[in-house]
This record gives structure tokens, sequence and C-alpha cells, in this order.
């Protein structure tokens, strides 16, 4: 098995890197970039602890080589924030207690990030279903989905 | 949760991915969206020598009609199908609406779903119900297969090691027609179904007359199937309360459900019934151009 050379951009930059065939997209942000906000749950597409946005779409970056990313365009929760100032969905999360011990968070945001950009004034009922693949096992989902209804009317009144 | 290693090739066209399967026999396993693939090699259950992501085969790509049919590309993503699209029959979109999780319906494909040819797999038994037809392409060339007929057991289908599913055929939608898709499970996401119901009418012109029905089954069998005793009660007979109600008895009948840790089979066979009426009822409201019922 030899190192593959792969290139991406990873929020807005571009990278290279040398990936195992067999390595992941969640290996290859947390090992190799040290962006460690993606986190490793599970490890089988159940749990969405390792959420990332690819080309505009949420993928379990478990289930993804990082040979697969060459080429393409990756956001983590590293990508949210503008320097200090917090994405109005990591506020809300942060104002509404939708984080406790915090290991969902980074995927529960983007998960509930690429439901803003389709739908950005989402029902409850699309909130719910936006983040049906993101489990939280602390927080409890009430004050997650009251943080996403909350960032929506933020996001909308600019 | 490590994956055990592998080699990696991306051919970029089909005539390199049929060559490349060919060199290497069953040392080397297609890989699509890998939500299936990538846990199966995590927990031990596949070891290949090689993957062949299908990712570069513009072949296996987009959706197009032609001449009455519709020929959709085995590389279609769940979402893609779940958001409807100008050639994707509403009864696909409903089934890959209920598959996973986003996440997992980013990735999950068409083709994918059925090659893998779980029982209740969600995108198998509405194009069961359609009457679909997948094309495999091998080292001869293609070849077309009704899917009534292409699953074999849980896992295996009438595919051969040498060939890629590239397309799934289906007649266009015409006027007259419905679906309906309902899936039981015990939890709303993330879910494999106890038992799924994918129902088809349609209607002679005067919207009243059942002039063909398929009604395939989810989890009641080793293999996602057709019930073709409900089918039959259907053809012929007056889109209402009493046919469903017949039919729906007949599908249960034809279920071969088993006990096992997820529900017994007793009970699947009564959830077939229950399931099979609330899906023909869907489907009647949509061939009749109403609103989508519930149930």
């Amino acid at each position: 098995m030899s190192k593959l050379a792969i290139s991406l951009t990873v929020n807005g930059v571009q990278r290279q890197a040398l990936v195992e065939p067999n390595q992941t997209l969640t290996s290859l942000l947390r090992d190799e970039l040290n962006l460690t906000g993606t986190k490793h749950g599970c490890g089988v597409g159940d749990c969405g602890c390792c959420t990332v946005i690819l080309d505009g779409e949420t993928v379990n970056s478990c289930l993804v080589l990082a040979v697969q990313a060459q080429g393409r365009e990756v956001m983590t929760i590293e990508g949210l924030a503008q320097g200090i100032r917090l994405h109005p969905l990591q506020q809300a999360f942060v104002d509404h207690g939708a984080i406790q011990c915090g290991f969902c968070t980074p995927g529960m945001i983007l998960s509930a990030k690429a439901l803003l950009d389709r739908t950005p004034q989402p029902t409850r009922a699309e909130i719910t279903k936006g983040l049906s693949g993101n489990l939280c096992r602390c927080t409890g989902y009430e004050k997650i989905v009251e943080a996403v209804q909350d960032a929506a009317g933020k996001m909308e009144r600019g | 949760m490590l994956l055990p290693p592998f080699e990696y090739y991306r051919p970029s066209n089909l005539e390199q991915a049929l060559a490349l399967l060919r060199e290497m026999g069953d040392q080397a396993h297609p890989l699509a969206g890998g939500t299936d693939l990538l846990v199966n090699l995590k927990l031990k259950k596949l070891a290949p020598k090689a993957l062949l992501d299908l990712g570069g085969l513009e072949e296996l790509k987009g959706s197009r009609a032609d001449g009455g049919q519709v020929s959709l590309g085995a590389l279609n993503s769940a979402s893609r199908l779940a958001s409807g699209g100008p050639h994707v029959p509403r009864l696909l979109a409903m089934g890959a609406g209920a598959l996973g999780s986003p996440q997992v319906r980013n990735r999950a494909t068409l083709g994918g779903n059925l090659v893998t040819a779980r029982p209740a797999a969600d995108l198998c038994l509405p194009l069961l119900a359609l009457g679909a037809r997948a094309v495999l392409t091998g080292p001869q060339g293609s070849r077309e297969v009704s899917l009534d007929g292409y699953f074999q057991g849980p896992g295996y289908t009438v595919k051969e090691p040498g060939e890629i599913l590239t397309r799934v055929l289906l007649e266009a939608p015409k006027p007259g027609q419905g679906g309906g898709y309902q899936k039981l499970g015990l939890r709303q996401a993330l879910e494999i179904a106890l038992v799924n119901v994918a129902a088809h009418l349609e209607l002679e012109p005067d919207g009243k007359t059942i002039a063909m029905a398929r009604v395939a089954l989810g989890a009641v069998a080793p293999v996602p199937m057709l019930a073709p005793s409900a089918a039959q009660v259907l053809q012929g007979a007056k889109a209402d309360e009493k046919s469903f109600t017949a039919a729906a008895q007949a599908a249960a009948a034809d279920a071969k459900p088993i006990d096992d840790h997820r529900g017994s089979a007793a009970y699947r066979r009564d959830m077939a019934r229950t399931l099979t009426l609330r899906a023909l009822r869907q489907a009647l409201a949509q061939a009749q151009g109403g609103k989508e019922v519930g149930a």
C-alpha cells in the first residue's frame, strides 16, 4: 500500500496531503490537518459526530475515503467563525444552552448550516428532519431545535 | 473504527473499470457511495484486496428520458432522487426520502441500494413496484434484467462478479398513475424498516377502474418481493376500499415473514396488510391528482 497525493480545499484554503488508501476523511482532517473539531464517534455512519460539508452536502466523514476528497471542497466546524466572531448558529447554540458536553455539536451545527443554506426559514419538522442524522446523548434535542430556529431568525434579519 | 488495508483504483471510464474487474476478479470490490461497503469493511465482513471507485464513471451518472423510457444512472444519490427531478418517479422519490439520514442520503446511491440488495431496502421496493429493470454491463456487453427475479437472497442478486450495475430503466410516468410508500420502523430516521410497502396503481381513463397495480413488500422475505396475489386482486377492479382491503389481505398472504429479534412473523404479516392498505390509499390519491394522504 503506497500513499496517495491529494489536493483539496478545506475551509477555503488549498491543502495538500499524502494519504493511505484506507484512510478516512475524518482521519485526514483530525490527524493530518489537525482540525480536531470534527469528532470521531461511531465510525459507521449512525451518530453524525463526524459530519462535514463536502461540496455543499453533509456527509459522515467516517464513511468517505480521504482520497475521495481529491479536488473537492470540505467545510468543517473550524470554517464557520470569522476570526473571533462566532457564526450565528454557533452563537445561538451557546445562548440557548444547546451545547453541553459538546461532542455532537460540530456535526449538529454543520447539519443545521446545510439545512439553512437550502431552507433559510425551516419549520420545526424540517429542522428535526434536517438534524435526524445527528445523535445527541446529553443536551436533548429541544434546546438544539430552539437554537436553530433562533439562528434562522437572526440570519434572516441580518 | 479502522478500515482494513486495500488498494484504491479510480477508473475514469466504464471500459477501464470492467478491465480492472476482469483482471482482479473477486479481489476487487466496486465502491459507489460507501455507506454499506465501508461499514462492512470496518466490521470485517468483507476484505477485498482493492476498491474500485466508480465515482469517475460518466456512464453511471445523470438521468434522461427517451422514447417513453427513463434511464437513471446508478450513481444518482438518494438525496437527488428524494428531491424529485424531471425524470424521477414520485414513488421512487418517496422511498429515497425515507432512507437513512440526510448524511447517508447524500452518499448512498441508486445502484448501491440495488446491489446491496437488503430485504427492506428503501429504493428496491419502489423500483420493484414501478416494474424497473437494471442494466448490468460486463465484458460481453450490457443486459437488461427485470427486478422481478433480480434479487436472489439477502445481499445476493443475479449480477455476475465481472458486471457493474450501470443504469436503471423505467417506463416514463403517465397521467392516471400513482404511488404509495409506507415504512414502519421504531424510529423516524436511520432505520431499517420492520415492514415497508410500495404500491403502484394505474387507473383506466375513467379514473375509477384499476388497469394495473403492483405491490412490493419489504422485510417479510429474504428479498424485496412483489405480492402477485395482490396485483391480481386489483387488476380490473374498482379502485375503492373494498378492493384495497382484499388486496391488502392477499399481500399479507403472499408475505413470507420470519420471527426475529426485531419483530414476530405474525406481527409482520399483520403490518404488511395494514401498510398495503395505506399505500394503496396513498397511491389512489396521487393517481387521481389529489393531495397526498399520510395513511
